[in-house]
């Protein structure tokens, strides 16, 4: 009932031609499970969205397979006004090689990425290995183990890119999240595993190298991977606003216009804070352009580590 | 001492008591309504949060949480129909004790195992958390694969009647769970080219098919014999000398469940299985054990909500959280600027000790909130059964349908419970397919990962560590031991055997 | 020996020996590293499921059969509004559910019978759907319903 007031009291101020679809409630789709760490971000993203919008926004979370049946709603829903999705990395620029899915990276209208953190290589603090060829010299003696957080997921394309261009001899397992990950890590199950600042920073943790083109803020003493003399890497964590496709252009701008200001906001900003996400914005354009080379360079690592023919 | 009186103070602040209350409340209701489990109670409560100071939603989330896993005792003694999985094993002995008209006395059990295995690992978690963190470390996937495998045998334990019908349940309950894709490989399995298949089934529609729904089919096809009244139920709680001849009973249950709470990776439902497998071979009264025994509901209820105190032992002292609901409580410190992690302790010891305070003062409120919740369910069980069991399957079918939002999962939730009408009606027992669905996930990637880990080698596995060596050479004796007395009961069985017609 | 056969027991026991086969066959003709617990599960299950349709067929007597009156209405129902749900919408397919229920139940009077439907399945879905924000599938892509 509330939506409908809102947005009666909004029709009228506002004018019909500025309301689309404002009496409807926009839906976000989360494609995690309510609670998830994706879905934290979202829950915190979406009030300040829909507030800049002037609409009523519900959060839904459609989790499974990856992230991707979320994700397929999304796309599945053409020409729809009012369904985003809060999407993850690992669903628009991984699944969609490895699996036969009913999208690919040109079936959204993308609107904006929001936050980005850089990956890093990292061993546990308590081994004794220090820099990235010490690791190298480990692994020639006993092949080593690394750690993912599920197969296909960045964890683990960053690890076998890295193996597949050095000399580091080691295999993958995979586990059921990040932390029982690190869990395996703190009892030398495994000896090393790719992931984020977040991770770093919870558990006891020593970064060998960084995968991005520069070094990090605050880490300023860890190399990037182009510094150890191997070719550039880039792999973060990312996730972005998206949209079916066939919405309007001025809908396009309504959407990435309230995505900006809601980045740059206070709230979001103290949240993005607590929650070590780095807000890393990028317009509808770049952000298309960005997910379809990301997609491209990780279906080119799919290939060279013979997970994808 | 400061920071101890100052965290008990946040602790004592009227936001916090009024959350505790409300969630603790909230949660046992929810959790004693068929389908809606714990994850769902969070779901609801976690929007609420975010306007809260971070020990007001913490005691929020905290209360939904205990109040759920005590709150699915209720239904399963009533109905015969657990509230959630987690109590799925306090149905064998709670329900054949309400229909010999023990109602009373089997909810009192039940509320007190719960309050004393919730307080137990509280004190635990107080005490021991940092020791029992780095002893969870050494449970690599190994000595998990061992321990799993030991908790698997309790399939033959509560497989009533025919071993051999429980085991068919336990692989079919196995089977669901490995449909999807490969937790190692990622490869598709048993999809058939099915895209909304390959996510994989998940054990809630699956436990809603399978106690709910083939409930309600049982009490339709009795729904003319007056015997399957819903008896009027109200809490007696045990007095001192009941308990104090059982106290062995609660605390070992409390130690199992404080335990496998501690290794992430597991859970309650987990807990309360390994638990009455336990009390099985070790409670002095295990011959009256699956016929109305109250130990048995010790042993499952103790279990299960030891698990909520001790489940924050690697979430607070490694950030790793124990299960999905332990995740969801990490997210929402998160948001309020807790990390959990190995500092933790270190920089945030006020906020621990107050979460400390808080998770005592929730199974407080949860022992004294029992009687006003049995008291509102007795109310609506009074209505009515069509009223109760149409509201049942609406319950089945939000349960299911909130899971993950994928509408496949009402299905699943259908054809399980006509299934389990057919398997219950034929005498197999349905607790191993739960047991199959929640052990065998962990099962299965435990040992690929042994494998991958010992490069293909089977028996490497088994001389892994002192651990996984203990552990193995116990599973054998088990094995030798179950079949040994299980040719002595066949040939027990062959000698007056029952036919049917 | 045939009319053993006929025996629900016997009939189910059955179904899940070939169900057990034929789904141990797909494993088996599956890559070795993803489908080698699968495998040994199913390979296991098909075992144990003709040990079991062997002692049932011992034991039964007669054709025997499970009276079930009106209860395969039930099922059905329960199923084909689970099937609903994903086009009709939680709202539109729970209502004739829960009316049917009722009335299988013995509440035949119209009135208990409207105000149960009404509370129970709209009562339930509002407050999940459109209070506490918890999303119910919904019909089509309109929001509301």
């Amino acid at each position: 009932m509330k939506a409908i007031h809102h947005a009666l009291a909004l029709m009228i101020i506002a004018g019909a031609s500025h309301t689309v679809h404002a009496q409807e409630t926009l839906e976000i789709i989360v494609p995690f499970a309510a609670g998830g760490a994706t879905d934290i971000v979202a829950r915190s993203f979406e009030p300040v969205f829909s507030e800049q919008l002037g609409v009523t926004s519900v959060v839904r979370n459609l989790a499974g397979a990856s992230a991707t049946v979320g994700t397929t709603e999304v796309a599945k829903r053409e020409g729809n006004p009012n369904i985003i999705g809060y999407a993850p990395a690992g669903s628009l620029s991984i699944q969609p090689s490895l699996k036969d899915l009913a999208y690919g990276p040109d079936s959204f209208t993308y609107i904006c990425r929001t936050t980005s953190n850089p990956m890093f290589l990292m061993v546990s603090r308590s081994s004794d290995i220090e820099d990235f060829d010490q690791l190298v010299a480990a692994s020639q003696e006993q092949p080593l183990l690394y750690g993912s957080s599920g197969p296909g997921t960045l964890p683990h394309l960053a690890a076998a890119a890295l193996v597949v261009e050095s000399d580091l001899d080691a295999s993958h397992i995979s586990y059921s999240g990040s932390g029982p990950a690190m869990n395996a890590l703190a009892g030398n199950e495994i000896q090393f595993m790719a992931d984020t600042e977040t991770i770093l920073e919870n558990y006891d943790l020593r970064p060998l190298a960084v995968f991005a083109a520069q070094r990090i803020e605050g880490y300023e003493d860890v190399p990037t991977i182009n510094e150890l003399g191997l070719p550039e890497m880039e792999f973060s964590v990312w996730q972005g606003v998206i949209a079916p496709k066939g919405i309007t252009e001025e809908r396009k701008a309504q959407y990435s216009d309230a995505c900006k200001a809601t980045l740059e906001s206070d709230r979001f900003k103290s949240f993005a804070e607590n929650a070590k996400a780095g807000i890393a914005y990028l317009g509808p354009d770049e952000f298309e352009s960005f997910v379809k080379e990301r997609f491209e360079a990780n279906k080119q690592v799919l290939h060279d580590a013979g997970l994808i023919d | 001492m400061d920071i101890i009186l100052a965290a008990v103070g946040d602790a004592f602040a009227w936001q916090a008591l009024l959350a505790i209350v409300v969630g603790t409340w909230a949660g046992i209701i929810i959790g004693g309504l068929p389908g809606l489990g714990s994850v769902v109670g969070l779901t609801i409560f976690l929007p609420f949060t975010f306007g809260m100071s971070t020990i007001t939603s913490m005691a929020l989330l905290i209360g939904v949480y205990c109040g759920s896993v005590y709150g699915g005792s209720i239904t399963a003694i009533l109905i015969n129909t657990p509230g959630t999985p987690q109590s799925a094993a306090t149905t064998f002995d709670g329900y054949p004790m309400t229909q010999q008209g023990r109602v009373d006395e089997a909810l009192g059990w039940a509320t007190f195992a719960s309050f004393f295995g919730g307080v137990l690992s509280c004190v635990i978690l107080i005490f021991c958390a940092p020791q029992l963190a780095k002893f969870a470390v050494n449970f690599g996937s190994i000595e998990v694969f061992a321990l799993i495998c030991l908790a698997m045998m309790c399939i033959v334990g509560v497989s009533k009647g025919s071993v051999m019908k429980g085991l068919v349940c336990g692989m079919i309950g196995f089977f669901l769970s490995m449909v999807g894709s490969d937790p190692i490989t990622g490869a598709d399995r048993f999809t058939f080219g099915s895209y909304t298949l390959s996510s994989g089934l998940t054990l809630i529609p699956v436990v809603v098919g399978a106690f709910a729904l083939s409930e309600i089919f049982v009490r339709f096809s009795s729904r003319d014999d007056p015997g399957a009244k819903i008896p009027e139920a109200r809490l007696r709680l045990p007095k001192l000398g009941e308990w104090f001849k059982r106290w062995i009973e609660l605390v070992r249950g409390s130690l199992i469940g404080s335990f496998i709470g501690a290794l992430p990776g597991t859970g309650a439902a987990a807990a309360a299985f390994i638990s009455y497998a336990t009390a099985q071979k070790m409670s002095p009264r295990r011959d009256r054990l699956g016929q109305g025994e109250p130990d048995g509901i010790i042993a499952s209820e103790s279990s299960n909500n030891a698990v909520t105190g001790s489940s924050f032992i690697p979430t607070l002292a490694l950030g790793i959280p124990g299960d999905v609901v332990t995740a969801m409580m990490m997210g929402a410190m998160v948001i309020h600027g807790i990390t959990p992690g190995v500092r933790l302790m270190v920089d945030q010891a006020q906020t621990v000790y107050s979460l400390f305070v808080v998770l005592i003062i929730v199974n407080v409120a949860m022992l004294i909130l029992s009687k006003p919740s049995i008291g509102l369910f007795r109310y609506l069980f009074r209505l009515h059964q069509g009223y109760v069991m149409a509201a049942i399957v609406m319950f089945s079918f939000i349960g299911a349908a909130t899971v993950r939002g994928n509408p496949l999962d009402l299905v699943v939730a259908a054809v399980t419970g006509i299934l389990a009408y057919a398997l219950r009606r034929a005498d197999y027992p349905l607790a191993p397919l739960v047991i199959g669905m929640v052990l065998g996930p962990e099962l299965e990637s435990s040992l690929r990962r042994g494998l991958l880990i010992k490069r293909g080698d089977f028996f490497e596995l088994l001389t892994h560590s002192g651990i996984s060596m203990a552990l193995f050479s116990l599973l054998a004796l088990l094995i030798v031991w179950t079949v040994w007395s299980s040719i002595a009961q066949w040939r027990a069985a062959a000698r007056n055997q029952p036919s049917y017609d | 020996m045939v009319a053993r056969l006929a025996h629900p027991r016997v009939l189910l026991a059955l179904g899940l020996f070939l169900l057990g086969v034929v789904l141990a066959f797909h494993a088996w003709s599956g890559p070795s590293d993803a489908m080698l617990v699968p495998r040994i599960v199913l390979t296991l299950w098909s075992g144990v499921a003709l040990a079991i349709t062997l002692v049932e067929l011992s034991r039964v007597t007669g054709t025997g059969s499970w009276p079930l009156s009106t209860l395969p209405v039930l099922m059905g129902a329960v199923l084909i509004a689970a099937i609903a749900v994903a086009s009709l919408g939680f709202l539109l397919a729970s209502l004739p559910l829960v009316a049917l229920t009722l009335w299988l139940f013995r509440l035949h009077r119209p009135l208990p019978m409207a105000l149960g439907t009404l509370v129970i399945a709209g009562g339930l879905w509002f407050l999940f759907h459109h209070v506490l924000l918890i999303r119910l599938p919904t019909l089509l892509t309109s929001g509301a319903l």
